[in-house]
């Protein structure tokens, strides 16, 4: 699904030129589970953004399901993250002027779903992450956990082949952070890709295959299946 | 659509402070600018609601162009008939006015004290438009004395409504009522209660014998006693008609004529007097300008909100990028919260409108009254909002999809540099107006106290004038012994000045040894008894005063001012003159005072004791004005009269001569008052806003040992500097604006730098106190709070 090669990323300011990823190639299969690992300031974050089509890559090739994607336009680019990817962050960067149902709603708007269909699709995925009861509160009213699995259901809403999660229990006390890595299981073993950007060796456990990442390079893959 | 809707009124809802002083500002501004629009509108509607206003025009009469002689807004009878002979001219009519007259129902026994009538030629409805209610207009010039009256004056005057035929006494004679008219609207410059065929007029000045060889109104060359209007045909050029017209009458008066007869649109004449003074017209092109940059600076505030609140924004903007959002679906979500802001706003300032709107005519001294339908505020209201959109939606639009969503949210926001500079921009804008308004505040303040400080030449204080009935004149000795025995009344005199503030009765029938034939000067004339000059405190510089014997009647007595322009030198006592072909002698020079405007040189003045004099004047002190009121009154009662008492003090007289000039200085009050206020609402929030953004910084700088001062300090130094700039660019406009205001007055107050000192010290106290109040909120936090925060 994902086939990056030869990636080179630079981080420019007025003086000086700092190398984010260095010669990076990853490939990750359709139906995957992988984690990324490694010390702050690795270049994991930044790998996960060029993968999301957050951010550019400066040399080198990204494939995304046999597409050359690293010279698509920022049009092309919100077009295929809308359909494609979803989002799960460390500060699940919900809004906090919507409802829970309509924080989920969102993507749904943005593809243009009738209405009807968009009600019944999120109360499917309010369900399945159990939050339905509290379709109508602010995310300000919600626990760190209930907030993250409103990120989570926001961010499969769309059905997409692949979730991008950064650090998604950074912010969570264990037992919150053990649902919602068991919800991203659930998901990944319903055929969604996953990468997820982490610093937990206990969540890294959940994925099929972990990377990790110094200064800007991959120096190690493990399979923990 | 509603899933915006929502987000921006919750947002709105959330951001309470934001929200209110957004709304509160633009609100203030909506419904001030509106009104001011109206009476704008009402300004620029005079005399436009006559068909063909177009086409018409007032002769004026320029008394020796050349010489820079005087501008009557009158003319002689015959000027209609010369325009007529014109072949541009559609029509010429004549209007003869009496002015505040009574009317008498006898029947009733009731008076009307009315504010005019008004002889009209048998052409005047068809060049004017004062719809007819009742009556035809083909019976009226049938008979002379039939009169039109306006339907208010009908119900004051009559009981009932079917009054077509009933008789009303006005003068010496009974008047048929021949039609009812509409009230005439305010915004005419022709006002009348009662309208009466010329025809009476004419035969009257004949029956009266005329005005020396000339013995109809037709021939009369010397009396310029008509307002004489023309409709012109259309595309013609009124320079030739009053060529035609000058030329005309100069053959009339076999060659000796200096006067022009000048065409003035009607459609200015309100705005513009008959000697082109254009200040009128000024004031309303002021506060046209005034309602527009009230209105910028509400919507300043929305924007510089806006824009500094796109920044708490961001990761919103952010989110819903990253979710999918279209540059366009972002752009929608900004412009629904800027129109929900402007319909609250809006919503409220119609009611603040209708609320003020009674009061605001009291002030502005109109009728005016807004309706949803006028179209105008409505442009202005919509400029505002598409220039409001522009500023405040396109501008964090054009950002907000020119930056990576991901920045946001990692707490990067939005291009600081390029909102800040903007952001400043508009602070300084804004408080250049205000400044700008404080200082022409304080100057218009200044003038109207010098105005009324100004030494007159005369003591205003504690005179009554009133207008005796006819029949007292017949014993006018007694009455005035009677009036000097009473101990409240200090001394009476018997005067033709009617007002002295406002004394313009001229003439050129002035002659002296010397004077040159070409010599155009026109004196203002006063008949006066005795009494009359110490009573009013005029001073003698030279010579005496009338003695009250018959040699009185070839005496006179000029003032300082005729002295200079009659070319005599001192002594000027004993020098030889001819008034109004009386030859006699100067016994005695006044010190010039004013009896016109201190907007007005004081013009040449000539005190005479010939002709009958009708004003009473009395004097009397603080503490007996209510005696001697009683006093005359009981007189006045006790001979008949169709008017009721009433009298009118010299010192209102003045004030009211300064009427609009305090208008417009309350008005300056109220709108520099306004804009401080908006524009430090707007500081104020952005002062919040600061606070909020720096809070970070402060906490740091707080824990290393910064002091509370320190962090004011720091907040509002870089407002002060906004304001003091705004301040710099504020004081070369206010000076312009203001010494063209000035000029208006020959006698005004110098522009001192201490009024623009005042008016800066003024703006950079409220700034301050605007900002503290945020500045010592967010340093006096607790650190702790702030850092654990981030």
């Amino acid at each position: 699904m994902i086939k990056i090669t030869s990636l080179q990323k630079y981080y420019r300011t007025e003086e000086v030129e700092t190398v984010a990823l260095n010669n990076l190639t990853i490939h990750v299969k359709e139906g995957e589970f992988v984690a990324v690992m490694g010390p702050s300031g690795c270049g994991k974050s930044t790998l996960l953004n060029i993968v999301g089509l957050l951010d550019d890559l400066d040399e080198g090739s990204y494939l995304f399901n046999n597409i050359e994607v690293a010279k698509f336009n920022e049009r092309k680019r919100s077009d295929l993250r809308k359909h494609n990817i979803g989002f799960v962050f460390q500060s699940f960067n919900l809004i906090d002027e919507l409802t829970v149902f309509e924080n989920v709603e969102l993507p749904l708007v943005y593809t243009n779903v009738p209405a009807a269909e968009r009600k019944r699709r999120v109360e499917e995925v309010l369900e399945k992450v159990q939050i339905m009861h509290r379709r109508n509160h602010f995310p300000q009213q919600l626990s760190g956990g209930q907030q993250q699995r409103v990120a989570v259901a926001r961010a499969v809403v769309n059905t997409p082949k692949l979730i991008l999660a950064d650090e998604p229990t950074g912010n969570l006390d264990s037992n919150n952070g053990n649902e919602v890595m068991q919800l991203l299981t659930e998901l990944n073993e319903a055929g969604t890709t996953i990468v997820m950007v982490t610093h937990s060796e206990h969540d890294a456990r959940f994925a099929d295959r972990v990377i990790r990442m110094l200064d800007g390079q991959v120096i190690m893959e493990t399979t923990t299946a | 659509m509603t899933n915006n809707l929502k987000a921006v009124l919750r947002g709105l809802k959330k951001k309470k402070l934001y929200t209110i002083i957004n709304i509160l500002g633009l609100s203030i501004s909506l419904a001030t600018s509106i009104l001011i629009i109206l009476w704008v509108q009402d300004e620029r509607s005079f005399d436009r609601f006559h068909s063909d206003y177009t086409q018409l025009y007032k002769v004026n009469s320029h008394l020796s162009p050349e010489q820079n002689g005087p501008i009557w807004g009158s003319s002689p009878g015959p000027i209609a008939n010369y325009a007529q002979n014109s072949p541009h001219v559609n029509q010429a009519t004549r209007i003869s006015q009496d002015h505040h007259v009574t009317f008498v129902n006898d029947e009733l026994k009731r008076s009307v004290t009315a504010l005019g009538v008004c002889y009209v030629d048998s052409n005047f409805f068809s060049i004017f438009n004062f719809p007819l209610i009742e009556g035809s207009l083909s019976n009226f010039q049938t008979n002379y004395t039939n009169a039109f009256i306006t339907e208010s004056t009908a119900e004051k005057l009559f009981d009932n409504r079917s009054i077509i035929g009933k008789t009303f006494r006005y003068s010496e004679d009974l008047f048929t009522v021949a039609g009812i008219l509409k009230d005439v609207p305010q915004n005419s410059s022709i006002q009348f209660d009662v309208l009466i065929p010329l025809g009476y007029h004419a035969q009257r000045f004949t029956k009266w014998g005329g005005n020396g060889k000339w013995k109809t109104i037709d021939e009369d060359l010397g009396n310029y006693a008509f307002q004489t209007y023309i409709k012109a045909k259309p595309h013609s050029d009124p320079l030739t008609i009053s060529e035609s017209i000058t030329a005309a009458y100069t053959k009339a008066r076999d060659g000796e004529n200096s006067s022009v007869f000048v065409l003035d649109p009607l459609e200015t004449l309100h705005l513009i007097a008959a000697d082109g003074n254009k200040s009128a017209l000024r004031m309303v092109q002021i506060f046209g300008v005034i309602a527009i940059l009230l209105l910028v600076i509400g919507a300043v505030n929305y924007v510089n909100l806006s824009t500094a609140r796109a920044l708490d924004r961001a990761k919103e903007v952010g989110i819903r990028k990253l979710i999918g959002a279209s540059r366009a679906r972002l752009f929608l979500q900004f412009v629904i919260e800027t129109l929900v802001i402007f319909l609250i706003s809006l919503i409220i300032a119609l009611a603040i409108i209708f609320l003020l709107q009674s009061g605001y005519n009291q002030i502005a001294q109109k009728s005016m009254s807004y309706s949803l339908h006028n179209i105008s505020p409505w442009i202005y209201v919509g400029l505002a909002i598409f220039g409001t959109l522009c500023l405040s939606s396109i501008y964090p639009a054009i950002q907000l999809s020119a930056f990576k969503p991901i920045e946001s949210l990692k707490g990067k926001s939005l291009n600081h540099l390029s909102s800040n500079i903007m952001r400043k921009v508009l602070v300084v804008f804004q408080f250049t107006i205000s400044v700008t308004l404080i200082v022409s505040t304080l100057i218009i303040k200044n003038q109207l106290a010098f105005i009324q400080q100004i030494d007159l030449g005369y003591d205003k204080e504690h005179v009554l004038t009133v207008n005796l009935p006819g029949e007292a004149y017949k014993h006018i000795e007694a009455i005035r012994s009677e009036l000097k025995n009473n101990s409240a009344i200090q001394n009476v005199s018997l005067s033709g000045v009617y007002n002295l503030t406002d004394y313009g009765h001229s003439t050129g029938d002035i002659e002296w040894p010397g004077k040159s034939k070409n010599n155009p000067l026109v004196v203002s004339q006063a008949t006066i008894d005795k009494e009359f000059i110490p009573l009013m405190g005029i001073e003698l510089l030279e010579g005496t005063n009338f003695t009250g014997l018959p040699a009185d009647s070839s005496n006179y007595i000029i003032n300082e001012t005729l002295a200079k322009q009659m070319g005599l030198t001192p002594p000027y006592v004993g020098s030889t003159m001819s008034f109004h072909d009386i030859p006699g002698q100067i016994v005695g020079v006044v010190k010039d005072f004013h009896f016109k405007s201190v907007r007005e040189q004081i013009g040449p003045m000539v005190f005479w004791t010939r002709w009958g004099a009708g004003t009473l004047y009395v004097k009397t002190t603080a503490t007996q004005t209510r005696q001697a009121i009683k006093a005359l009154e009981t007189i006045y009662n006790r001979y008949p009269s169709d008017a009721p008492f009433s009298y009118t003090f010299v010192d209102a007289q003045f004030d009211n001569l300064y009427k609009s000039e305090q208008r417009t200085g309350l008005l300056f009050n109220i709108f520099s008052g306004i804009a401080i206020f908006i524009s430090s609402l707007g500081l104020f929030a952005l002062a919040t806003h600061e606070g909020q953004t720096r809070i970070k910084e402060i906490g740091i700088r707080k824990v290393l040992g910064a002091s509370v001062f320190g962090i004011v300090e720091l907040l509002g130094k870089n407002f002060i500097m906004l304001v003091s700039i705004a301040i710099l660019i504020a004081y070369p406009i206010a000076f312009y604006l203001m010494k063209q205001w000035l000029d208006n007055f020959a006698y005004k107050i110098e522009l001192s730098i201490w009024t623009f000192v005042v008016g800066s010290v003024i703006a950079v106290v409220i700034a301050i106190l605007t900002i503290s109040y945020q500045a010592i909120r967010a340093a006096t936090a607790n650190p702790v709070e702030s850092l654990r925060n981030e």
